[in-house]
């Protein structure tokens, strides 16, 4: 794997961090950490844009977020696994993804 | 009220993006000054819609709603293509979203 998209890799990680934080932190300690992920996974992902394509760096990245926000919610606080909420997020992410990918490449006007 | 916060956390996302946006054109303080309010608005709604609704559901629908506007934005002020492509995946985007809020 390329060293950029590794950056990506480790951008969505930091950013599932964050969800994670801002559902679950309560101490001054945890909402720190999670402002620090909110920007260390920003700056990742402006990093790595610089020298990938836009749309499918965004599109790779909200798609490692949301499959690991899923995961991570039934795997570590045991959400129970709803077919219907899984599949109508997969349908959601066909969507944000289709548009990432298909809009036009421009440096100045990304989506996040 | 969980819903309401959510939507409002998007539309933030939208002006955080914008701002980026306009930060890559013109480093006035007008640019940070969006960029920053726009994602101060948005983390702080989604820390509240994360009250009652599920991480997952939440952070899908965030992500959903800042897309689709950055989109929209981009239709209605900067003359970007109205495909039937893009038409059919805000479709697919906000139909799941309406999906999501009837099961949740």
């Amino acid at each position: 794997m390329n060293r950029n998209w590794m950056i990506v890799l480790i951008a969505a990680v930091f950013e599932v961090a964050w969800v994670m934080g801002l559902k679950h932190a309560e101490t001054p300690n945890q909402w720190s950490g999670t402002g620090i992920a909110i920007l260390v996974s920003m700056v990742l992902l402006i990093k790595a844009s610089q020298k990938l394509p836009l749309g499918t760096t965004y599109a790779v990245f909200t798609g490692l977020g949301t499959a690991g926000t899923v995961v991570v919610e039934m795997a570590v606080f045991g959400e129970p696994f709803h077919i219907a909420k899984v599949l109508l997020i997969l349908l959601l992410l066909g969507g944000v993804v289709g548009l990432k990918t298909v809009t036009p490449d421009k440096k100045t006007k990304g989506g996040a | 009220m969980g819903w309401l916060y959510l939507i409002l956390a998007g539309l933030g996302e939208v002006f955080g993006v914008a701002g980026i946006n306009r930060i890559n054109e013109k480093k006035d303080w007008q640019s940070y000054a969006i960029f920053t309010v726009g994602f101060l608005f948005s983390f702080g709604f989604l820390t509240l819609a994360m009250e009652s609704i599920a991480m997952s559901t939440a952070y899908a629908v965030w992500t959903g709603i800042g897309t689709v506007g950055s989109v929209v934005l981009g239709m209605l002020f900067y003359g970007e293509s109205k495909e039937w492509r893009r038409m059919l995946y805000m479709s697919m985007v906000l139909a799941a979203a309406v999906g999501l809020k009837l099961i949740s």
